[in-house]
């Protein structure tokens, strides 16, 4: 772990140059020739600190990645190394289990080839943190000292710290845009190598899931058909059609009783109360649903007479998942209608409408678009929901529009695939990803459109 | 004409009825919740069950491993997310000119706020573990996943913030000579400080409950010991309560319906923090 002790021999390095650069000017204040600086001590104590930490800690953030793979080329070239499979994944496998007896992870690996490899690797990585350790110590003294030849009486400190702060801003806004970027471009490859093992039409099209792909030739049940139909249709049948029916009267029922009927000292307990229901963590509504609502419903199932319910149906985690989603429609139907303006509503109850009428009548057409926007939303939220459908919902592709068969959805498939045990090369592991993107796609879109139906048609009062 | 009347009048009372059961039926359903789980799980609630760690023994599992895990990747997290949100909603508010670019980290932050958290657990899975080989299951790679997922709401939260601070407190301060940089950071910064801060303790507790993308990043293992820093393996109470609602022992029922009292208890007291903070020190202005 020299990269951490170089970490902190930066930072040491860095305070250091800055209490430095502060004495300094400190120093120069107090000259009896009529000392007065343009900046204050601690300006220049900073601008050294900057100059000594920032440039560096960037070389050792990018240095780390970089390094894996020259340590890896470096143990590859060794007689060891040249000895391993030409297989590109069972050597990667081969050096990770080097790399885990390194760092004291395991004893010894499962393939015998790793142990022998492990000393090389040690060398090889100790030698290259050895260089950018040095590097990055380097540059930190470098960067000291040529902030510390700044420490003038007339030098505008000040303003070359605040360029700093701005590099520091926009950097950290930059932030967000490599996220998403991250999020596309990991997504876009992986997929790409799924879709070169399977055609874009049968996954978007086919309407088979079986995605065990045979091991050995003569392997039983195993297909490896990827149509993702079945999962889309679970995931709208829980998450679009019912979640919404549950989500979307209750939801905008109570935010109409919290905002027209409630009185204030009621409003001020039950709103904290109902954003407690927000904030219950998913996997334990998805335990709830699966220890208690699931048995119920396939008990009511069997009581009036359907025999095949099974207790991980989709009305057990779509009623779920609906009452989780109520918070979300009601604070957006909450802020849509409190946005009307009184004079509105003071109108139609002038006009001698009931409190109801005014609010079916009046209000509510009003406040339609936030309205519409916030169901969007939910929607984008509840298909994008994991925790209650893994726990709650079956594993089985189906194309039924029964509420009480078992139905899969996207995400739980993507948990499936990812955490079995398989080689990470597989169509079955990369199908994963291609669902990712689909799904990403997807609720994007639908915030896209949320947000648009919510900034064109909403009425501009003033 | 009286009947006329009196029809609008019930309708008007089976309206009020409706919202009032609609918001009896949520009441109701958590209510439900919260008992089913405080009296599966009352009895597990022992000492030895908030200092042990996992293991295949049902009457010898605990929490403390699970809690050490979720406590060191929150530090992860807040150490990333809080200075980068800050920092971007400081830019975002106050200095970014009003260009495509800037249009387009905005988009980019709200959409990030609203994209499934699955998502953000294949880009770590992606980035961290098969691009960087940072060591699986550790709270470093935890964090870091969580810190993306939890950014878009600081900056969110802090550009609220910061918008509710008045511009004549900024003029007030450049009236009086401060650069830009000095009205920023020594005076609107100080005072929108409350309101960033209950939005960033609501992204921590969200940030707590969350399962899905650590377990794509591999904390999905059976981890006996608690881990000792940021980089040993280590799991999260909720994927703690996820594999043990997988067991098929009938007595993990009551070891993870207790700990799921323990962490309904630490959201609700983080909620409730929030709150009090937003109270207490908000100012409206």
């Amino acid at each position: 772990m020299t990269l951490t002790l170089a970490l902190l021999a930066v930072l040491a390095a860095a305070v250091a140059a800055g209490f430095v650069a502060a004495a300094r000017a400190r120093g120069l204040r107090a000259a009896p020739d009529g000392g007065r600086l343009n900046s204050l001590p601690v300006y220049h104590g900073l601008h050294a600190l900057l100059w000594a930490a920032i440039p560096e800690l960037l070389l050792l953030a990018l240095w780390s990645p970089v390094q894996t793979a020259f340590v890896d080329r470096a143990v590859l070239a060794t007689p060891e190394g040249r000895a391993l499979p030409a297989d590109p994944v069972q050597r990667q496998s081969i050096l990770a289990e080097a790399r885990d007896i390194v760092a004291g992870r395991i004893e010894a690996g499962f393939n015998p080839q790793s142990t022998p490899l492990a000393p090389r690797y040690r060398e090889a990585e100790g030698r290259l943190t050895a260089i950018g350790a040095g590097a990055s110590l380097l540059l930190a003294l470098a960067g000291g000292f040529f902030a510390l030849g700044r420490v003038r009486r007339d030098y505008r400190a000040r303003s070359a710290v605040e360029r700093w702060a701005m590099v520091l801003l926009v950097g950290a806004s930059t932030v967000a845009i490599l996220t998403t970027l991250g999020i596309l471009l990991s997504l876009l490859f992986e997929s790409l190598r799924f879709f070169r093992l399977v055609s874009p039409a049968e996954f978007l099209f086919g309407t088979t899931w079986s995605p065990q792909t045979a091991l050995r030739a003569d392997q039983a049940g195993a297909s490896g058909a990827f149509g993702s139909i079945p999962l889309f249709w679970g995931t709208a049948f829980i998450g679009a059609i019912i979640a919404m029916i549950v989500a979307i009267p209750l939801g905008l029922m109570s935010a109409i009783f919290l905002t027209q009927y409630a009185p204030a000292t009621v409003r001020s307990w039950l709103k904290p109360i109902l954003e407690i229901l927000a904030g219950v963590p998913t996997v334990v509504y998805g335990y709830f649903a699966a220890l208690t609502v699931g048995p119920l419903i396939r008990d009511l199932a069997r009581g009036i007479g359907i025999a095949s319910a099974s207790s991980e149906s989709a009305l057990a985690a779509g009623l779920v998942m609906g009452i989780m989603i109520i918070p979300f429609v009601s604070s957006m139907a909450d802020d849509s209608i409190a946005a009307v303006p009184q004079a509105m509503r003071d109108g139609s109850l002038a006009l001698g409408a009931t409190r109801s009428e005014t609010i079916r009548k009046v209000l509510l057409p009003a406040a339609l678009p936030g309205v519409v926007g916030g169901v969007l939303l939910a929607v984008s939220r509840a298909i994008g929901e994991t925790m209650i459908v893994v726990m709650a919902a079956g594993l089985s592709a189906n194309l039924t529009a029964n509420p009480f068969a078992s139905v899969t959805t996207v995400t739980v498939q993507i948990v499936q695939l990812l955490t079995g045990d398989q080689e990470f090369d597989s169509a079955k592991t990369l199908a994963a990803f291609a669902l990712g993107l689909v799904l990403f796609l997807i609720t994007l879109a639908l915030n896209l459109v949320a947000l648009t139906v919510v900034r064109r048609y909403r009425e501009a009062y003033e | 004409m009286l009947r006329r009347v009196r029809r609008r009048y019930a309708a008007e009372r089976r309206f009020r009825a409706l919202g009032l059961a609609a918001i009896g039926v949520s009441l109701a359903f958590l209510a439900f919740l919260i008992v089913t789980m405080v009296s599966r799980g009352m009895g597990g609630l022992t000492l030895d069950f908030l200092k042990g760690s996992d293991s295949t023994d049902p009457a010898m599992v605990g929490v403390w491993g699970a809690l050490k895990g979720s406590f060191l990747t929150i530090l992860v997290t807040m150490g990333i997310a809080f200075p980068v949100g800050v920092l971007a909603a400081l830019y975002l508010e106050e200095f970014a000119p009003r260009n495509r670019w800037t249009d387009l980290v905005e988009v980019s932050i709200n959409n990030l706020a609203a994209v499934p958290s699955i998502i953000f657990g294949l880009l770590g899975l992606a980035v961290f573990l098969n691009l960087m080989h940072l060591p699986r299951s550790a709270p470093l790679v935890g964090g870091l996943t969580l810190a993306l997922m939890t950014m878009p709401v600081i900056v969110i939260a802090g550009r609220n913030a910061i918008k509710s601070v008045p511009p004549s407190i900024r003029d007030a301060a450049l009236g009086v000579g401060a650069s830009p940089m000095q009205v920023v950071f020594h005076h609107v910064l100080p005072l929108a400080l409350p309101g960033i801060l209950t939005g960033t303790i609501i992204g921590m507790a969200r940030a707590l409950g969350e399962t899905a993308p650590l377990l794509m990043i591999g904390m999905r293992a059976f981890i006996t010991v608690p881990p000792g820093g940021i980089a040993d393996p280590a799991t999260v109470l909720p994927v703690q309560i996820f594999l043990w609602s997988d067991e098929v022992d009938r007595a993990f029922v009551e070891k993870t319906s207790a700990a799921i009292i323990v962490l309904l208890l630490f959201m609700l007291a983080m909620n409730g923090l929030a709150i009090v903070l937003r109270n207490r020190f908000e100012r409206r202005w």
